[in-house]
């Protein structure tokens, strides 16, 4: 390498440092601020259930977890928390993590929320939550019987 | 790289592609039931005639240390139990295949072989019904496994590549629960 060359690789590395800098920052977003999205999807992610025991109903998430594959790794039973996660089967590099929290509300009914990520990003789909909630419905409906 | 013999690179495509072929599945199909669920949960279940909820959670807790594994986290309330074991993975099978592929790669080819591995499990009992007279036990066992180092033709693979799978051998599942059967003095009745 002569030092034309030398100087033109320095002169381009530089020239490409600067035009970095000059890029505009992207917009930033508004991380804390409630968006109509998100109450979208806090809609899908909660439903609440006729059971009055908060036991009965973690039991039943837990039971409706089990069913589609999940293993269940932590419960807190006073704070009505289940964090459970599965491969995403035929594969086992994606992996998919669930936290439902489960809390008795005034009128005897009890609500659910779950939150879903895939491979570490949220799930939005609702879909998905509904496919869930249907999985936690039966489950409830066979201990009831 | 520049004299790799066809035979190498033939090999390397085979080992690449059936990795590549893995599908992709939604979300959403993960939260619904497939064929293989029932199959699963009746593999994975035992029901007990018992009342003691807690007499058969600390018997699981038991019968899983007798299968050597360490329990991670209990939660009574729910009936959770969660427990692992971490053993060496080597197989002579592989040490095997890993000679053959050396041998017919002329030497370029070292394919990495499983070395450690933790299988896991996780346990829920559950009342079945009104009375708490009848209980429910379900188990799941996985494992994720570790290779050794390797290497493809000039290319150093380092070791440490993760592998994980769930454990679907019936026979480890009835191994459990014959162990459980004989901690709690009842007999277990499947779906």
């Amino acid at each position: 390498m002569n030092w034309t060359q030398l100087v033109g690789a320095v002169v381009v590395m530089m020239g490409s440092v600067i035009l970095q800098g000059c890029v505009a920052p992207e917009p930033r977003q508004e991380l804390f601020a409630p968006t109509d999205a998100q109450m979208k999807i806090r809609s899908a992610q909660t439903r609440t259930f006729e059971v009055k025991e908060q036991t009965v109903a973690m039991r039943g998430v837990i039971a409706a977890l089990q069913d589609l594959g999940f293993i269940i790794e932590r419960a807190n039973e006073p704070l009505g928390l289940v964090t459970a996660a599965r491969f995403a089967e035929p594969n086992y590099y994606d992996v998919l993590g669930v936290t439902v929290t489960v809390r008795p509300q005034q009128d005897g009914k009890t609500m659910i929320r779950a939150n879903a990520i895939y491979n570490s990003k949220p799930i939005e789909d609702p879909k998905v939550y509904q496919n869930f909630f249907a999985a936690v419905e039966r489950s409830l409906f066979l201990v009831k019987d | 790289m520049q004299r790799l013999p066809a035979a190498v690179l033939l090999l390397m495509g085979l080992l690449v592609l059936p990795q590549g072929c893995v599908q992709q599945t939604q979300p959403a199909e993960l939260f619904q039931l497939t064929p293989e669920s029932s199959a699963n949960r009746a593999m994975q279940t035992r029901f007990f005639d018992t009342e003691n909820d807690q007499e058969l959670l600390s018997a699981s807790a038991a019968a899983l240390q007798d299968l050597g594994f360490q329990v991670e986290e209990s939660v009574r309330e729910v009936g959770l139990l969660r427990a692992a074991k971490e053993r060496s993975a080597r197989e002579y099978g592989q040490y095997r295949n890993r000679f053959f592929i050396w041998l017919l790669s002329l030497g370029h080819v070292v394919i990495p072989i499983d070395l450690h591995q933790k299988i896991a499990a996780s346990l829920v009992t559950r009342p079945l019904n009104e009375a708490h007279s009848r209980q429910e036990v379900r188990i799941v066992f996985y494992r994720a496994v570790w290779k050794g180092d390797g290497q493809a033709d000039r290319n150093y693979i380092p070791p440490g590549e993760q592998k994980m799978e769930m454990i679907r051998d019936p026979e480890i599942y009835q191994q459990f629960f014959a162990k459980l059967s004989k901690a709690v003095f009842l007999e277990p009745h499947s779906i």
